[in-house]
């Protein structure tokens, strides 16, 4: 059931001006080979909004449905914003919802996501708090979202494998490196508590 | 009670005043004893209510009904008109009403009918070869289909997009695959294109659209019973209303519970869970145990002094709840003084045993009458067998269909008076209205409503004594006295019930500002049957007897036909008033502004004066 040959097609054509539209997607190459039910795709933060600079990381998974059913995508990267959890990643957009349309693609909605990042929509939150600091304290606002795109998504941009290499070298075995990475979404200062805490 | 006579017609009920209590009982009486009939099944095709029974072998026939109304007025094809019907839940008149509003465009794409007048058309085969923008895959123009808004998929994606919203229990509305297009699907393309890959998603697909009528259809509910009886009910107008199914389930049509007037939903579902509820068990703890202090075990005080001792053998001080020694007296505990005496701590046990006793007061009489009731059932089968030997008795007297109809009386009556004490229970209380009536203003509510309440219980009770006596053995003088009895109690009962009911909805329900609560209006006769669906009602008789029976009540004042009928039209000629939950409805008519006698003497007094 699950359509390999139009993910595959998306997935040469998507990377084809990454430069220019500032999204692209990537295969998890994990053990057992490239799995199309699992992505990877990256958000360039939009110029002029806090976001700026950063690269964000979505974790896109396919359901067997796709693209009859919409992609499940969620922010590994931290982010301060009304409609993305501060706490998970969680988004709140509406054609990943019920406005999903079978021909949308994974570059249509990561492209949203980009417009998401530069026109929030406060109203309609995921994140309660944010929403209401958005709505409140703009400023303060700003400046928070501004110091997450730096402490997050700057170092986020370094790859998955350099982090476990890291982390190796730390002393720690590469399997339950990579398992502990995986879990806490690529927080490095996350799954390094978590390897020295057993 | 002759019944050999026909029902009068409407013009009969205008009779000289002073005959007309006498009258009033006789027709009363006499819709009695139609029901008596529908219940022996004598007489099967009497469509008197406004509520009817959809079986599964009828509920097409239901949904073409509606159907045809939007077709004719609409010149839509069936499958348009359904489209139309499941976006604004089957509901005729808002349909009518929108299409006034907002004009045929709007009406038709908000709930995504595409207005073919406005349709391009161009030929399919321009597209050859076609790139489908879902599979990207170029196919032949043979194998795509194009939606009436104009998106062309191949018949590949369109398929696996049905089968997709059908397993999603989405199915009653497909949405055009194309981003922000809000068409429906073509039905009858889901249909081909879906059976030729898997007939049985095909069926589902089917089944759905024709549950939609009951689904999406706020005058039409599933009927509640256990197991299912297959049947669902519709009512026309009200929604606040009790209802028979044909398979004797008797339920509140908006709440689905049993039926429970005059209790609103919301206080019928309240009580139900304060009785199953372990809330008042910890209130009696509170009230009746206090914790040990060593184990935290609650202990029951077990004796008259203050000193009480837990099972772990450790022994306090019932008034503090401090440990103690055990050696005491009456009055002291020995080294111990008890300083720690807390005065909020009795105030919330004083509060508690209130709210406690209250409840208990108002379990205890709604649980007496519900086990009155149920004694009362088995009665019916004694009083069979004495009406079966009073019949074959040597007297005049034949008829004793009076018995029965008593016996029905009393079941009614005392199903109104258990939840009459539930209702009080909230209506007086602190939990839903505190805000809405003073305390001085609650006090007279109370007085007034409790007054009602007692006249009908002390007669609920003479009518189960009369009828438990053994008239088989009675002289003919004796039982002609008991059946004058019977009936006379029978009928101030029901105008009590009557009157109960239109106390609760005009003075006690309908001055409240802020909550909305809305009952089941009294029904003489009990919850309403449902008729085995048919068309549309034939006999305008059918009603008339409803008509006669509703104001033989009332007597004074009989309302004109015309107003009752229109409650029985769902047609264009609404007044816009939906049985909507959140609606308050409008002050019950039926007032009893002219009472025949005085209803504050007891029911002898009236008997007396009537003869
Ligand atoms: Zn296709
Ligand atoms: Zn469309
Ligand atoms: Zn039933
Ligand atoms: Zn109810
Ligand atoms: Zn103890
Ligand atoms: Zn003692
Ligand atoms: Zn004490």
């Amino acid at each position: 059931m699950f359509d390999t040959s139009r993910v595959q097609k998306e997935v040469v054509e998507f990377n084809r001006d990454t430069a220019i539209s500032g999204v692209s997607i990537a295969l998890y190459d994990g053990a057992g080979g490239a799995d199309l039910t699992h992505l990877c795709g990256t958000i360039s933060g939009p110029v002029g909004t806090p976001y700026e600079g950063g690269i964000f990381v979505i974790d896109i998974q396919l359901p067997s449905g796709y693209p009859f059913e919409p992609p499940k995508m969620q922010f590994v990267t931290r982010v301060w914003h009304p409609n993305i959890s501060s706490q998970n990643g969680a988004i709140c957009l509406d054609i990943l919802k019920d406005q999903w349309s079978p021909a949308l693609t994974l570059k249509t909605a990561l492209l949203s996501l980009q417009a998401l990042l530069s026109t929030p929509a406060p109203d309609d939150p995921q994140d309660a708090v944010v929403a209401q600091q958005y709505l409140r304290d703009y400023r303060k606002f700003l400046g928070t979202a501004r110091h997450w795109t730096e402490t997050f998504a700057k170092s986020a941009s370094v790859g998955f494998d350099e982090k476990v290499k890291k982390l190796v070298e730390m002393g720690f075995p590469e399997d339950i490196v990579r398992s502990v990475l995986e879990g806490v979404k690529g927080d490095e200062n996350m799954a390094l508590e978590k390897l020295c805490s057993g | 009670m002759a019944d050999d006579e026909d029902f009068p017609s409407s013009s009969d009920v205008e009779e000289p005043e002073d005959a007309d209590c006498y009258l009033s009982d006789q027709y009363d009486d006499n819709a009695e004893n139609v029901l008596q009939y529908l219940e022996d099944g004598r007489q099967e095709d009497c469509n008197w209510s406004v509520s009817s029974v959809i079986t599964r072998e009828s509920l097409l026939a239901a949904q073409k009904e509606d159907l045809r109304k939007i077709m004719e007025l609409l010149a839509l094809s069936e499958q348009h008109a359904r489209t139309l019907l499941i976006h604004y839940r089957w509901d005729v008149e808002r349909i009518f009403e929108l299409l006034d509003q907002k004009g045929k465009d709007k009406l038709f794409s908000e709930a995504g009918v595409t207005n073919l007048e406005n349709k391009i058309n161009h030929s399919l085969s321009s597209f050859n070869p076609f790139t489908c923008s879902i599979c990207f895959e170029d196919v032949s123009c043979s194998v795509i289909t194009e939606m009436e808004c104009g998106h062309c998929y191949c018949n590949e994606c369109w398929t696996e997009h049905f089968i997709v919203k059908i397993n999603d229990g989405q199915s009653r509305r497909i949405r055009c695959m194309a981003p922000k297009c809000n068409a429906i699907c073509d039905e009858a393309i889901v249909r081909s294109l879906v059976s030729a890959r898997d007939p049985d998603i095909a069926e589902r697909f089917e089944r759905v659209l024709l549950e939609s009528y009951i689904e999406d259809n706020d005058k039409v509910k599933w009927c509640p019973s256990v197991p299912h009886c297959g049947n669902a009910i519709r009512v026309m107008g009200d929604i606040y209303c009790e209802v028979e199914c044909t398979c004797g389930m008797q339920f509140c049509f908006r709440c689905l519970s049993e039926a429970h007037s005059p209790c609103s939903c919301l206080m019928w579902e309240l009580w139900v869970k304060k009785c199953q509820d372990e809330s008042e068990t910890v209130n009696w703890i509170t009230v009746n145990t206090k914790p040990c202090p060593k184990c935290h075990k609650p202990v029951e005080k077990n004796g008259g002094c203050n000193l009480v001792a837990c099972i772990c053998g450790q022994a306090f001080c019932w008034l503090c709840g401090g440990a103690t020694g055990r050696d005491h007296t009456w009055s002291t505990i020995t080294g111990h003084s008890c300083g720690r005496f807390k005065e909020d701590r009795v105030k919330r046990i004083e509060s508690a045993r209130r709210e406690l006793d209250r409840y208990m007061h108002y379990h205890n009489r709604y649980k007496a009458h519900t086990d009155s009731l149920k004694q009362e059932s088995n009665l019916k089968e004694t009083i069979l067998g004495k009406i079966a030997i009073s019949e074959n008795k040597d007297s005049r007297i034949k008829d004793y269909s009076w018995v029965m109809n008593g016996l029905n009386r009393l079941f009614r009556s005392r199903r109104v008076l258990s939840y009459s004490y539930p209702f009080a229970f909230y209506m007086f209380g602190d939990e839903l209205f505190k805000d809405e009536m003073t305390p001085q203003e609650t006090d007279l509510k109370q007085n007034l409503f409790e007054d009602q309440q007692q006249q009908l219980e002390s007669n609920v009770e003479k009518l189960s004594m009369l009828l438990e006596s053994d008239f088989q053995e009675f002289s003919d003088e004796e039982v002609m006295e008991n059946m004058k009895h019977v009936i006379n109690l029978s009928s101030v009962i029901d105008r009590l019930c009557k009157q109960m009911y239109l106390c609760i909805e005009n003075e006690l329900l309908y001055p409240l500002q802020r909550a909305t609560h809305n009952i089941a209006p009294y029904k003489s006769k009990g919850p309403e049957r449902a008729s085995e669906h048919s068309s549309r009602f034939t006999k305008a008789t059918n009603e008339d007897i409803d008509v006669q029976h509703g104001s033989a009540v009332n007597a004074s004042g009989s309302p004109s036909p015309a107003k009752r009928l229109s409650q029985f039209q769902p047609s264009s000629s609404s007044d816009g008033k939906h049985g909507c939950s959140s609606t308050k409805r409008a002050k019950n008519e039926g007032s009893l502004d002219t009472p025949l006698f005085d209803l504050n003497m007891p029911a002898e007094v009236v008997d007396k004066s009537w003869t």
